[in-house]
């Protein structure tokens, strides 16, 4: 698979972890360890965003990674490989949708109540401000629960590209490439998806707002 | 209402993501290459009521979670997204729950609702007992008796340190009872 010019340098190609040193002799495990190892965090933090629970997050990197030991050769051949490695996630997320759309059993994930948060995100999150303004903060605060009540709403496909271009920061045409469509199907579906967002998060508003009347 | 794309792309990068489990990138890439545990190791444990779960298990200290699997439900309902049981009719449901490690204490809870009930258990709709769990499968045969008809479901839930797998199979209870006279060929 080719990746766009252009998209080398950006968070998700995390240049020199597909790096293999040739003279040492290893044993295909230790090789996909070497390989994937720096890749797993971020695939368990993509498939969070996509699944909604953490144990479903796990079960599809999980899975990911058994399905990616098996193509270990071509593994050895790619350049960047956390898109190559989202897009097979990505394909078994589809399958596990369409599996479970179509079964009686329904897995129901309920995430822990003490989970601690990624570093990097809780540091985000307890930046301190220096303009120091309560109801700026207390506005941030608010659209942050909004952003996070309306995105388990939005559907998987929605959070698939959003996730990947606005958190992720891939390119459309890594993102077209991920998820096997063209570039137009790629931008319209990001398009549709910030639209659902923005619906979502108004409906929120509103029925804050609203909330508020009925108080009155 | 976020109208700035930039802020709305700060509020995403903003949501928070929980951890994996402790251990889990060591263990993922150990179980992928197959130097590690295997997943579905092969039933160690068939137990056929909660009872005896409840009595192996009271009193023990918690270990890590498991998985949990639905057996044979794919087959028996593929299109209707329901498994469907006539008015009085039983069927087993075996879930297999599959466990990296011995597990011991974990909590079990079932709860079934609508239209059917657990057989010797007709008149609780919520089930809970503590179990020890061997490495690998452990089986867990449900008796299902469908008593009204209607939907219904019935959910497995396993616990253990705050982390919970959930599993729910629908039921549909159609009106006409089972036939008591053996269908010949």
């Amino acid at each position: 698979m080719t990746w766009p010019a252009g998209a080398a340098g950006l968070g998700p190609g995390a240049p020199g972890l597909g790096y293999v040193c040739k003279e040492m002799e290893t044993t295909p495990a230790a090789e996909f360890d070497l390989l994937l190892r720096g890749h797993v965090r971020p695939l368990y933090r993509y498939a969070y965003r996509w699944t909604g629970d953490p144990d479903h997050a796990e079960d599809l990197v999980q899975e990911t990674l058994t399905r990616l030991f098996t193509e270990l050769d071509q593994l050895r051949q790619i350049e960047r490989i956390r898109p190559w490695a989202t897009r097979v996630m990505y394909r078994l997320f589809i399958d596990g949708l369409r599996r479970m759309r179509r079964s009686p059993v329904t897995y129901v994930g309920r995430s822990g109540s003490t989970g601690a948060m990624l570093e990097e995100e809780h540091e985000e999150i307890e930046a301190p401000d220096e303009t120091w303004d309560p109801a700026a903060l207390t506005e941030q605060a608010l659209q942050q629960e909004r952003i996070e009540a309306a995105w388990p709403r939005l559907h998987e496909l929605h959070r698939v590209v959003l996730s990947l271009h606005e958190i992720e920061g891939y390119s459309l045409e890594e993102v077209a490439t991920i998820v096997d469509v063209p570039l137009g199907t790629a931008k319209s579906r990001l398009n549709r998806a910030r639209q659902r967002l923005r619906t979502l998060l108004t409906e929120g508003t509103n029925s804050d707002s609203g909330a508020c009347k009925s108080h009155d | 209402m976020i109208d700035d794309l930039e802020k709305l792309r700060e509020r995403l990068k903003a949501m928070p993501v929980p951890e994996p489990r402790p251990g889990f990138v060591d263990r993922a890439l150990a179980t992928a290459s197959g130097t590690g545990s295997t997943h579905m190791r092969g039933i160690r444990a068939t137990l056929a009521r909660p009872a005896i779960w409840w009595a192996a298990g009271a009193g023990a200290v918690m270990a890590s979670i498991a998985w949990l699997v639905v057996m044979g439900m794919h087959g028996s309902a593929p299109r209707e997204a329901a498994v469907s049981l006539a008015l009085n009719e039983s069927r087993e449901i075996s879930l297999v729950i599959d466990s990296e490690r011995v597990l011991e204490g974990a909590t079990i809870r079932l709860y079934v609702s609508g239209g059917v009930a657990l057989e010797g258990y007709e008149d609780q709709h919520e089930i809970e007992w503590m179990a020890s769990l061997n490495q690998g499968a452990n089986l867990l045969s449900l008796p299902v008796v469908a008593r009204a008809p209607g939907d219904g479901e019935v959910v497995a839930e396993i616990e253990h340190d705050g982390r919970t797998r959930r599993v729910s199979v629908a039921m549909h209870v159609s009106a006409r009872p089972t036939s008591t006279t053996p269908v010949r060929g």
